[in-house]
């Protein structure tokens, strides 16, 4: 139902009765609504102010209209009628203002006829898809996976394709999500030019980042990393000066946006897979949990060293990502003992010296959020004593507070049926931990919050 | 991974047809299976076992209890290795031998003794039966499921310490003289030829009856399922076996049950589970199969965990499936309760579990046509592990807790067989 109230404007243009019809089909309906963007917006320039009221008018109590149709589909379910709704509002938002450009009559055709078919077409698939979800489970997010199709007409065709990617998992880890996200919206601001009447500072934030970011979101639960980013970002925006010219202002915010790239992604990363690589000594038989990108480099750079280390690669069973990793590890000539799945982990255990782990998100009671698993893991380190060191960007630091999994997770789209169910991450106890690598040093990991306050010092 | 269905493979039904055929071609059969791993886990493994002995006891000819004894011995010993971390088999074994030496102890005092007395530790109990002889008409193995009286009979075996008999006899007092019972060597080989076989038919009988308290656990376990399972619980069970589909399903109450199952299997489209799902279903709970191989996540809501034992041992250890043992330390982390189901004839006097990590199957998760894992890569599955202890062990006589395990063992073993390590002697 979040498309719905993006589909209309453009629909009004060319064909309003074919488009109605079309949009029972919401796909294809959409599909073609965003085709046609150009051509509403080449042809709506004249429009009076009464006809725009007018508009507006109408929109408001279709939007109302649609939100008690969706609430009477998905009744008891929260998570159903709330994150689309969420969505709903702010593309509303966008559409009542860009809606100033549009054939009024058209508009007001498609508007009234063209409505209920598809809000009733909508929901119950939403709903459907969300009936499946555990009831003790339901008020985690899943990736909702929004077809291109159903994205709002105002996102930005780099973050369509970076949203698909995210929703299809092809970009993962939480790092590089956050740095894809940021290239997308660097692209964002260089295509943006302020409407006239409106100033960059006052108008990017609300009406061009918020509809990529919930179509992002859409896609897929943001990471905790991109919160922050999009917290900086919006700051730096507010930051503007209301004067300086626009061509300035988007240089500036690029320039940032790089530095903050280099500042707090790259360089982060080379600093703590070079402190990680030096806290592996001659001898030690390293265990790692499934693959992460930071984890496999600390590896080959304490390996490029000089030091002589094994590898324990622990995978999880349906991922089987520690192949890779094992893979790449052994080509290199890293001696790696691979286990597919939780089997024996005490044994292995006892021949590891140190775990590795690479955090997708540390919370300020100095938790860590990773893969799932990675508590399991941590808890048989600590039943045996073993030195539990955790890497992590200062970027993943978020001031949340999680003392269970089930706080803050994810649900995996791809094992969400009637049959089957699976947590994307798990969060570990600060007392499994001990210690934590970011770019600012390291430290013990119950200490994760100091370091955002340093960080909010810095900045 | 199990042989196709139907396919050519042989299975625990193509070794129980081949018990007609001499015993030797059985024994060696069935040893191959168990090699082999095409018959495995503990209960296919538990009635194998039953039936072979079964076979030796009947089938073979033996003259004199130290006889037989010393063939099950040698016959469970060569069991034993083939498939040297089921620790089911050697207790088949054990109890099978207690079964002989109870039966023969009782012979002995029926018909005034028996003829060798090359055997101080079957002899030795002799006192004790004699005084009470009102519990002959119950054969001990045969009071497994009324456990009050087995123990009646353990609590006597128990005064008798075998370590302390072998020298008193040898001083010169012999037993017989001791507990007065008539002289032994005087026995003619008549009445020698009907003990034997009366002995026979008696052990065939207490075998059989081991096999049927096999067969009867699922029902047995079952009844506890509404004293361990309350409205709206969350239940995590892993890979349940039968015997936790059973326990499960008999409990007419709502509850939600988180099933793991087999990473392996579970993304195949057949589901193993499809009628234990609809079972539970139909009886208004609900079933998630929970794709995740750490629970950690899970534990906060989890109320009760229920593993499925392939063999318990006498400190309270349980051999599991391979997994289980961190979900096991994950629940217990979070003080969650754990149960452990399983027969009474998983219980081991073996205290060994903590070397059973069974490895094996390595192309479980790494194919063998993966040319860079198999040339470079050290690829470890295991099969089986242990988890140190459970908070509650559920088996066909109730539920125990860990400090009683010993008394059900001294129950279902004699402790001469207890100490004969059927495992330790492989490893040599």
């Amino acid at each position: 139902m979040s498309t719905e109230p993006n589909g209309e404007p453009s629909q009004g243009a060319p064909q309003p009765k074919e488009q109605s019809s079309k949009s029972i089909q919401p796909p294809k309906g959409e599909k073609t609504g965003t085709a046609e963007t150009p051509n509403a917006l080449s042809g709506e320039k004249k429009l009076s102010g009464a006809e725009l009221k007018k508009k507006a008018k109408e929109e408001k109590a279709a939007k109302r209209a649609l939100a008690k149709a969706s609430k009477e589909v998905a009744k008891g379910e929260a998570a159903v009628s709330s994150s689309p709704g969420q969505l709903g509002p702010s593309a509303g938002e966008v559409k009542g203002n860009k809606k100033g450009k549009q054939d009024a009559t058209a508009t007001a055709g498609s508007g009234a006829g063209g409505r209920p078919t598809p809000n009733r077409a909508t929901p119950s698939m939403v709903a459907e898809q969300k009936a499946t979800i555990p009831e003790c489970f339901s008020h985690l997010p899943m990736a909702k996976r929004l077809p291109m199709t159903q994205a709002d007409k105002s996102v930005h065709p780099a973050v369509l394709a970076l949203g698909q990617q995210m929703a299809t998992f092809t970009i993962d880890e939480s790092i590089n999500r956050l740095r894809a996200t940021l290239l997308a919206f660097k692209r964002v601001i260089a295509s943006y030019s302020t409407p006239a009447g409106h100033t960059l500072a006052r108008h990017f934030t609300p009406h061009v980042l918020g509809p990529q970011i919930d179509y992002l979101t859409s896609c897929r639960p943001m990471c905790f990393s991109m919160g922050n980013a999009i917290r900086w970002l919006k700051l730096q925006i507010s930051k503007i000066d209301m004067d300086s010219k626009e061509e300035d202002a988007k240089r500036d915010l690029c320039r940032a946006i790089d530095n903050f790239i280099t500042e707090r992604i790259t360089a982060a990363d080379e600093v703590i897979t070079e402190s990680g690589a030096k806290h592996i000594e001659n001898g030690d038989v390293v265990l790692v949990y499934g693959r992460s990108s930071l984890v496999e480099r600390t590896l080959l750079c304490a390996y490029s060293f000089g030091t002589n280390f094994s590898v324990f690669v622990i995978d999880d069973p349906y991922e089987r990502a520690g192949q890779l990793l094992a893979k790449t590890l052994a080509a290199e000539g890293i001696k790696v003992t691979y286990c597919g799945d939780f089997g024996g982990l005490i044994n292995h255990m006892r021949h590891a010296t140190k775990v590795l782990f690479a955090a997708d998100a540390m919370f300020s009671n100095g938790a860590m959020y990773a893969r799932a698993g990675a508590c399991d893991v941590a808890l048989a380190a600590n039943e045996l004593e073993k030195e539990v060191i955790t890497l992590c960007e200062t970027i993943n630091i978020t001031e949340r507070v999680a003392t269970d999994s089930l706080t803050y997770n994810e649900i995996d789209p791809e094992r969400c049926s009637a049959e089957a169910f699976r947590l994307l991450f798990d969060t570990t106890p600060v007392k499994y931990l001990n210690a934590l690598i970011t770019e600012l040093g390291c430290v013990a990991s119950k200490s994760a919050p100091i370091l955002l306050r340093k960080l909010e010092e810095f900045n | 991974m199990a042989p196709p269905k139907g396919g050519y493979a042989p299975n625990l039904d193509k070794f129980l047809d081949s018990l007609k055929g001499p015993v030797d071609t059985s024994v060696e059969f069935l040893i191959a299976l168990l090699k082999r791993r095409q018959i495995k886990g503990s209960e296919p493994c538990a009635v194998a076992t039953a039936r072979i002995l079964l076979q030796v006891v009947a089938k073979e000819k033996w003259t004199d209890v130290d006889q037989l004894i010393e063939r099950i011995r040698v016959v469970g010993t060569r069991l034993v290795a083939a498939q040297p971390r089921e620790l089911v088999i050697g207790n088949v074994v054990k109890r099978v031998l207690r079964l002989i030496r109870d039966e023969a102890m009782e012979d002995r005092n029926e018909a005034g003794g028996d003829s060798s007395p090359a055997s101080p530790a079957s002899m030795l109990p002799t006192p004790i039966v004699e005084s009470i002889p009102d519990v002959k008409p119950f054969r001990p193995p045969t009071l497994n499921s009324l456990g009050s009286f087995a123990r009646t009979q353990s609590m006597f075996s128990l005064l008798a310490d075998p370590d302390v008999a072998p020298p008193l006899w040898s001083n010169g007092t012999t037993p017989a003289a001791a507990s007065g019972t008539s002289t032994p060597l005087s026995r003619t080989a008549l009445s020698q030829a009907t003990n034997i076989s009366a002995l026979r038919s008696e052990v065939i009988d207490g075998i059989e009856e081991i096999m049927d308290e096999i067969k009867q656990v699922d029902d047995q376990v079952q009844t506890y399922a509404d004293i361990i399972i309350h409205p709206g619980n969350y239940i995590l069970v892993y890979q349940p076996s039968r015997t936790v589909q059973k326990f499960l399903t008999r409990c007419k109450r709502k509850f939600n049950v988180l099933l793991v199952v087999d990473p392996s299997t579970a993304t195949s489209t057949e589901d193993l589970y499809a009628s234990f799902r609809k079972s539970l279903v139909a009886g208004g709970s609900t079933v998630v199969k929970v794709m995740n191989t750490g629970l950690m996540a899970y534990m906060p809501r989890v109320n009760k965990v229920i593993l499925e034992a392939r063999a318990i041992t006498a400190t309270g250890e349980v051999v599991v499936d391979s997994g289980a043992a961190s979900i096991a330390r994950a629940a217990r982390q979070q003080g969650r309760t754990v149960i452990v189901v399983g027969g009474v004839y998983k219980l081991s006097p073996d205290s060994q579990a903590n070397q059973t990590i069974e490895w094996g199957d390595p192309s479980k998760y790494v194919n063998f046509s993966d040319g860079q894992m198999v040339g470079h890569v050290k690829v470890k599955n295991a099969v089986s592990e242990s988890v140190p202890e459970a908070d509650t062990y559920l088996t066909n006589l109730g539920a125990n807790s860990k400090e009683y395990l010993h008394v059900i063992i001294e129950d279902h073993y004699k402790e001469e067989d207890i100490g004969l390590d059927l495992y330790g002697t492989i490893r040599k």
